[in-house]
């Protein structure tokens, strides 16, 4: 049996679970080349206008895998921590794709629940049975895919550039490097180090959240604040970076929240849709750069 | 204090009967209009959706006019209502407004409600027994109100005296908002309703039927759905809106038992696998209980960029293309004028009507 697995959405931050659970079963995996502009134009071509680009990007992976594979991942990922939610789109992705898109293959539409091995389990039984009737193997599969996962770490923390600039985002923006169009290797030409959001523990987040009047529903909100508030404080970054999409409902209210609290260092919205282009980036790149050198002498001076 | 609550359709009939009865003092915003829509798109975030710069909009024409208490409920689901409050405080204070919040948390379902109602109701000198009084009348109120409008649209399709449906229904709101007696404004609802049994009605008259369908702020409120209603209501269509506000008021007090709009849920099971974010499952699941009982089309109305209405559409289109059934998209945002928008109605209306001809011949 063959398994494709398309390499959109929060493929970046699970891709080790599916990996080694399909890959454990027997099943042959195939993934989707990383994202290009012949995927891009298939999403855009296939998905409704009107949802953001992750979604539209992760409907052209679909297309690239759909006539190769028996089985397609769709994950309908309904919750990564408890008591928080993410956004309703990956809630209702399998939907989505299968009422936008022709000539599908079966696709996986159980829901994930990454806050809880029981209820994930769920999933692995009913997805396992596609491909095996042997409840001890799937058993076996599940648990080597969830060591690998728990083993896996891709947070990005670099430390030998001048400035170190925190780098806000939902996974697929901050990895998807077609997507992003390479902003890390940019920020690294002009000698800007960069820490992902994503690389704050759950316990300094719950800390650093507790200025908001409520505690945020969505994760991506308390990550985003609570790992700007957590680097503000203890001085280790020099600006902030948050890479955004049009149409996002998560992101323009989560936007609000750190330009005005975070109004101490220099920031700078990225925001993202099918014809973000590459040139302007550059020069916004460019001219951040140029400030935070500016307001750093300006900082040394008056420590002096 | 006086407080104030943001528009929710015609909810405030039901708030004004709520206050009125508890003895406090209160400030209902002008209906959602041009003036209020401005004052919120210069406060809010350009990104954020329609209903989110109305309320905002709402509250300040309510400073205006003296509140300085405000009233809102936080539904936690994973849309953005959830998060509106706390936004619109933060905004609210950097447009330089000062007023206070009461949110009232439904995170945690009845239990929050009840506290919540404890707390306005601790501004009022009213006894405990008057208190559940008083919300029981607003319950009626806004029952009753919502009955009304929904058979007055529905039977605007059969009327024999052209525009009496409109004008009766226009009246109503006119008349329960004159009195300050919530008992009163019961009364004068309960007549209303009577009074719809004696509109001559032509039975043999084939109306057209649509549903309208879509985000539930958006189609409750007559100024954000570019009085689509009302239009339709002109040329005689029936029509009947999936979700009200008093539908939302049971969704969020029963939903810790899952009893709300079952049948919604059962029929869109066809399309939607399991619960799918905000109120996607019900918007596909009118759309095919319209169906099934014969209408002859659907209405999708929502707010630009709001997820749970962008995930329904792909799914309508297919159901249309499934089913052929007819379903119009229109997408409301600051800019779009109601002209284009009329037109679009009518196109999609002369539509349906050439269908229709065509199945009897
Ligand atoms: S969180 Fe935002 S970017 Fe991500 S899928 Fe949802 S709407 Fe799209
Ligand atoms: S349902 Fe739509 S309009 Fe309502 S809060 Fe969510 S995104 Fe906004």
């Amino acid at each position: 049996m063959k398994v494709g697995l398309p390499k959109g959405l929060l493929y970046y931050r699970y891709h080790p679970f599916f990996k080694t659970f399909f890959e454990e079963l027997g099943a042959e995996l195939i993934t989707s080349e990383d994202t290009n502009k012949k995927v891009m134009d298939a999403g855009i071509r296939c998905c409704t206008s009107e949802a953001c680009l992750p979604i539209k990007i992760f409907h052209g992976h679909v297309d690239a895998l759909k006539n190769q594979c028996d089985l397609m991942v769709v994950p309908r990922i309904m919750k990564v921590s408890n008591n928080e939610y993410i956004c309703p789109h990956l809630c209702s992705l399998p939907e989505m794709v299968v009422h936008s898109m022709d000539h599908l293959p079966p696709v996986t539409y159980q829901s994930l629940y990454f806050n809880s091995q029981k209820q994930l389990f769920h999933w692995a039984k009913d997805v396992g049975k596609l491909i095996t009737p042997k409840r001890s193997a799937i058993e076996i599969a599940f648990n080597h895919a969830l060591d690998r996962q728990a083993n896996y770490k891709r947070t990005i923390d670099q430390s030998q550039y001048s400035y170190k600039i925190l780098l806000v985002g939902h996974d697929y923006n901050l990895y998807d490097k077609y997507v992003n169009m390479n902003i890390i290797r940019k920020l690294n030409d002009l000698n800007l180090g960069v820490i992902s959001s994503d690389s704050i523990g759950n316990g300094i987040l719950n800390k650093y959240i507790k200025k908001l009047p409520r505690k945020p529903f969505w994760y991506y909100y308390r990550q985003a604040y609570g790992s700007a508030a957590f680097l503000i404080e203890k001085g280790e970054i020099d600006g902030i970076i948050f890479i955004s999409c049009f149409s996002c409902g998560i992101d323009a209210v989560i936007t609000e929240a750190i330009k005005d609290d975070m109004s101490s260092l220099p920031l700078l919205l990225v925001k993202l849709d099918e014809h973000s282009g590459d040139a302007g980036l550059d020069t916004r790149l460019e001219a951040f750069s140029d400030m935070l050198a500016r307001s750093n002498t300006h900082h040394k001076k008056r420590r002096i | 204090m006086t407080v104030t609550v943001p528009h929710y359709g015609n909810s405030f009939i039901g708030l004004k009967v709520l206050f009125d009865a508890l003895g406090i003092n209160y400030v209902i915003p002008p209906r959602s209009n041009q003036t209020a829509l401005d004052l919120g798109v210069l406060h809010s975030p350009e990104e954020i959706c329609n209903p989110f710069k109305l309320m905002l909009g709402n509250y300040i024409q309510s400073i205006e006019r003296g509140a300085d208490t405000i009233i809102i409920i936080a539904t936690n689901g994973p849309c953005r209502f959830g998060e509106y409050a706390s936004l619109q405080q933060r905004l609210l204070k950097k447009a330089g407004y000062s007023a206070q919040f009461i949110i009232l948390n439904t995170q945690s379902g009845k239990k929050a409600l009840f506290e919540g109602i404890k707390k306005i109701g601790s501004h009022s000198s009213c006894s405990t027994f008057q208190k559940m009084k008083a919300l029981l009348l607003a319950i009626t109120a806004i029952s009753l109100m919502d009955r009304i409008e929904i058979k007055l649209r529905y039977c605007s399709g059969y009327e024999k005296n052209k525009g009496e449906c409109k004008r009766l229904l226009q009246s109503c709101y006119e008349a329960v908002v004159q009195t300050n007696s919530a008992k009163d404004a019961v009364k004068i609802l309960k007549s209303f309703k009577h009074s719809i049994k004696s509109l001559p009605l032509d039975y043999n008259k084939k109306p057209l039927k649509i549903a309208i369908i879509g985000e539930i702020y958006t189609i409750s409120d007559p100024f954000s759905s570019n009085h689509i209603e009302d239009q339709l209501m002109d040329i005689g269509i029936s029509t009947t809106r999936s979700l009200t506000p008093t539908w939302w008021l049971k969704d969020s007090v029963l939903k810790p038992f899952k009893l709300n709009s079952l049948s919604m849920h059962r029929a869109a099971k066809e399309y939607i696998y399991t619960c799918a974010g905000g109120y996607t499952r019900e918007t596909v699941g009118k759309a095919l209980l319209a169906f099934k009982k014969g209408y002859d089309g659907a209405i999708q109305v929502f707010p630009v960029g709001c997820t749970p209405e962008v995930i329904a559409k792909p799914i309508l289109e297919k159901i249309s293309s499934d089913k052929s059934f007819p379903i119009l998209t229109l997408i409301v945002d600051e800019m779009t004028g109601e002209e284009g928008f009329i037109t679009r109605v009518e196109a999609f209306t002369d539509m349906l009507e050439r269908r229709r001809e065509k199945c009897i011949i």
